[in-house]
């Protein structure tokens, strides 16, 4: 959700693979694919199974913009029409000029297809038509700045729409804020796209490698509760915690009275009262706590820094098949929510000029 | 014998100040009518410290806080602009740090604020005046005067910090929803919360139905609250009313004063009129205590705004748009609450400890009435503090006393400018500056005067709506009780202390304020128009006139003239 865009260079020829497998994928491809991909590319690597699914990389985008005439509107608007940005309507007047190109086009017919067999290929593998699936933004550079994710996308056009509305969201009034400020180019902002198989999340959340509060490496802590990550990683809910020593796999538990899970529906998601039942219960067994620790430890090794990762569970798969992950990134002290706060100081700071 | 400087080294002196700023503004809101002496050296000195320490401690990019002078007991200032633009790149840098509590950490930079001074205010209160030595008497007063010291510090860190965000929120409404701040939704969006000045006057409410209750209701009818304490110590019942009252009094509400910026006239513990007063208009009103029902709807009218307003707001904005919209709520809040914990408390225990030496004062000779000491400043205090009986400051006293008189009588210009220096000019700096307070107090918006509405008066909306009914002018407490329901409450600006007859009322027209004013605010509260800046509204119009307000339109109607 970090991410924005690709540090990829115009010009130069487009090559022609564009559509890649996370197997083909590793951390050295984070320019080609973005760091979501490359991530879950470098996941798939070193034999964690992440959900299934493929990346588009910054290629597409580029034969997008370049075939369709898009990225030729996109540099005359950039260029002939829009000025110095001063204020915040005018990054969300250019936001939507620029997003409002890239979305009235259509994609070229053979990329259609190559994006159509891959997804057919999807279904076929997990013996389902028109599987539901997550089309994701997968950029290179971290700013304050969200770009857009689509849940439960069905059917080829979806996701060949979807997919055109992500490399728009490379746009967003805050990603051209951002560009506007740091002296980037407005016009040229490249991003790979994930797509990946919906899990029917039975639980999920996150684990840190390393306690954020104390620093201490010795323990993993894994916080999680019924439904989607979303809630966890938002911070809204109180999730179950459970404390965990890498060494004697000793658990500490505080399994806490959960009220709220976020659940797809047929929009995206949405937030839906914990069945009285499951309120008081532990989303994690002990198994699935003890195959969670034995995994974030071979993540931590192999990236030989504590690692903040994401996990779900899926509901239709048996112990272990159930088991995914969908991030692991460096853990960092910060929370989601200073950038907010950073990007609110910056406002106010622009206010005395 | 010399008549010394009321505030030594901030008098204004015409030519080295004009000097230094081509303009100075009177502060109107809080030094109309004159301070007494007293007063005006505990605002001049330290209002102006806390503005500058305030935008030091934040390093406000482009403004140093203000400086301020006395003139004849009036207070004038201008503003302390930052030149250069690398010292603006360096105050930017530090601001950044300096503004992210009131971003994040908000109840708990207020709050702890709070409790320091309500630590400082406890231990001042301990002081039994009567049998404290001289030395000790003296010792509070020095005490007072680095409390208020501290309270300006609190203040203005507290004020710059809420009122930047407060700015920031009003013009992206404006950029981004395209609402401005007198537009019903904002208006929405910052009102209904709980403040503490409400929660005295709920209390107040609850004695008023103690009244039906115990049989006192004829009494407070027909007498007059100046004589009501006496009268109620004529009975056992009314003893009993007293002896709960007086407790609230000395737990709650008894440290403030019918003018906020002054210390000359009695607290209500000192006499309880004034409280009684609002417990008689809640008789007269009758009925619940409307402010419940009232905030229920604004809190449920506050919800849904958000909502609206958040539905408007790209999702990727939601998150930063959100945590400023609660800031600017705190903000509002800030505004109401602080006049409770820091201008009226301290103010009131100025008084207190003045009063304290007053008495002792008198008692041994320096002065004739306690009351005197208000035409003293602090080194002359100083100079008879330890042993009064030596000393014979009454010709001082007198010859102060005379031009404060004069300075009542003739009233202070509403700024003074270099030759051919226009107050366009001048509005103009404040504005450039960017300065929050500057922009949501001082100046506020100019009304605009719109001749196709030919409307008597031209103002600024505080509050939308519109209402007709008898204008009723005030000035001091005691005219409150004249007001009848459904009047037009007119002044030239409203103390917290008037919030109850907001109920009561159907309209509000001041002189001065902006968006952040005490009347806008509880105005909002109430859901009732209130027009401000309109200048001359108090003097202008009379009580009894039959008037309209619209304050969209921020327009003032004297329909029988």
């Amino acid at each position: 959700m970090e991410e924005v865009f690709l540090l990829h260079p115009e010009g130069g020829p487009v090559a022609e693979k564009w559509i890649f497998g996370f197997d083909e994928l590793g951390k050295e491809a984070n320019d080609l694919v973005g760091k979501k991909c490359a991530n879950l590319g470098e996941l798939t690597k070193i034999g964690l199974s992440v959900p299934p699914g493929f990346a588009i990389s910054v290629d597409g985008y580029r034969r997008f913009m370049e075939e369709t005439g898009a990225g030729e509107e996109i540099k005359r608007y950039v260029k002939q029409e829009l000025g110095e940005i001063k204020n915040v309507t005018q990054e969300q007047e250019a936001s939507k000029v620029i997003r409002g190109i890239i979305e009235r086009k259509e994609m070229p017919l053979k990329m259609q297809e190559e994006l159509i067999s891959h997804y057919r290929k999807l279904c076929v593998r997990l013996q389902k038509s028109d599987i539901p699936v997550a089309v994701r933004s997968s950029g290179a550079v971290s700013m304050p700045g969200q770009m857009e994710t689509y849940l439960n996308v069905r059917g080829p056009q979806d996701v060949i729409k979807k997919v055109i509305q992500v490399w728009g969201s490379a746009f967003t009034a805050r990603a051209i804020a951002f560009r506007f400020q740091q002296g980037l180019s407005i016009d040229w902002a490249p991003i790979g796209v994930a797509i990946l198989k919906m899990v029917n999340a039975k639980c999920a959340g996150i684990i840190l490698t390393v306690i954020p509060t104390t620093g201490d490496t010795s323990k993993i802590i894994i916080e999680g509760n019924w439904g989607l990550g979303e809630s966890v990683v938002g911070g809204e809910i109180t999730p179950d915690s459970f404390i965990v020593d890498k060494d004697t796999l000793e658990i500490e538990r505080a399994v806490a009275e959960k009220t709220k899970m976020v659940v797809y529906n047929h929009k995206g998601t949405t937030i839906v009262d914990i069945p009285e039942e499951k309120k008081k219960l532990s989303s994690l067994t002990d198994e699935e706590i003890k195959e969670i620790v034995r995994i974030s430890k071979q993540i931590e090794t192999h990236y030989g820094v504590p690692q903040d990762i994401e996990y779900v569970i899926d509901l239709d798969l048996p112990f272990p098949e159930n088991l995914f992950f969908v991030q692991a990134r460096p853990a960092k002290s910060v929370k989601k929510k200073e950038s907010d706060a950073d990007y609110l100081i910056d406002l106010m700071t622009r206010l005395f000029k | 014998m010399k008549l010394y400087d009321v505030v030594p080294g901030l008098e204004f002196m015409e030519e080295e100040d004009l000097n230094q700023s081509p303009a100075w503004f009177l502060d109107g809101t809080h030094s109309i009518p004159p301070w007494t002496p007293m007063f005006g050296w505990f605002w001049i000195n330290f209002c102006r410290h806390g503005m500058q320490y305030g935008a030091e401690t934040l390093s406000l990019p482009t403004v140093k806080g203000w400086d301020w002078r006395f003139k004849d007991g009036g207070g004038y200032l201008c503003l302390l602009l930052v030149d250069s633009d690398k010292e603006k790149a360096e105050r930017e840098k530090k601001f950044r740090e300096a503004i992210r509590p009131f971003v994040e950490n908000y109840d708990g930079l207020w709050g702890g604020y709070v409790k320091e001074m309500l630590k400082r205010y406890d231990h001042l209160k301990t002081l039994d005046l009567d049998a404290a030595t001289n030395l000790q008497l003296l010792e509070n007063f020095e005490e007072t005067i680095d409390t208020c010291r501290r309270m300006w510090e609190i203040h203005m860190h507290m004020m710059y910090g809420t009122y930047t965000p407060y700015v920031l929120f009003e013009q992206l409404c404006k950029q981004m929803l395209n609402i401005d701040d007198t537009h019903p939704t904002f208006h929405k969006l910052v009102s209904g919360f709980d403040n503490e000045s409400f929660r005295v006057d709920r209390k107040l409410w609850e004695f008023s139905v103690k009244v039906k209750d115990m049989g006192l209701q004829g009494l407070f009818a027909e007498t007059p609250s100046k004589d009501l304490k006496a009268k109620l110590e004529g009975s056992d019942k009314g003893k009993q009313f007293l002896r709960e009252f007086n407790e609230f009094l000395d737990k709650d509400a008894g440290w403030r004063m019918e003018r906020m910026a002054e210390i000359n006239v009695p607290t209500w513990k000192e006499d309880p009129a004034p409280g009684f007063e609002t417990i008689k208009i809640f008789l007269k009103k009758g009925g619940g205590f409307d402010l419940d029902e009232d905030r229920k709807k604004n809190e449920r009218e506050r919800k849904e705004a958000e909502k609206e307003v958040l539905a408007k707001i790209a999702p990727e904005q939601r998150g930063w748009f959100s945590m400023l919209m609660k800031v600017a709520q705190n903000c509002s809040l800030f505004s109401e609450e602080h006049n409770h914990y820091l201008d009226l408390y301290t103010h009131a225990l100025i008084r207190r400890s003045c009063m304290g030496l007053g008495m002792r004062f008198a008692k041994l000779g320096a002065i004739h009435h306690p009351e005197d000491i208000f035409f003293l400043i602090p080194d002359e205090v100083r100079k008879a503090g330890i042993n009064p009986d030596k000393f014979n400051l009454k010709p001082l006293v007198e010859r102060r006393k005379k031009e404060w008189e004069q300075w009542c009588r003739q009233g202070n210009p509403p700024a003074i400018m270099k030759e051919g220096f226009t107050l366009e000019q001048a509005v103009g700096g404040l504005v450039q500056s960017m300065d929050p307070i500057a922009l949501k107090v001082v100046v506020g918006s100019m009304p605009a005067v719109k001749t196709e509405l030919n409307a008597d008066l031209y103002g600024t909306c505080g509050s939308p709506g519109v209402a007709e009914g008898i204008a009723r002018v005030v000035f001091k407490d005691e005219d409150l009780t004249q007001i009848q329901k459904g009047d037009i409450l007119v002044s030239a600006t409203t103390s917290p202390a008037w919030t109850p007859v907001f109920g009561l009322i159907s309209g509000v027209v001041v002189d001065r304020g902006a968006s952040l004013s005490h009347a806008a605010i509880v105005g909002r509260e109430y859901g009732i128009p209130v027009v401000m800046n309109v200048f001359t509204g108090s003097q202008m119009i009379k009580s009894g006139q039959r008037i309209r307000v619209d304050a969209n339109m921020g327009a003032v109607y004297i329909l029988d003239k």
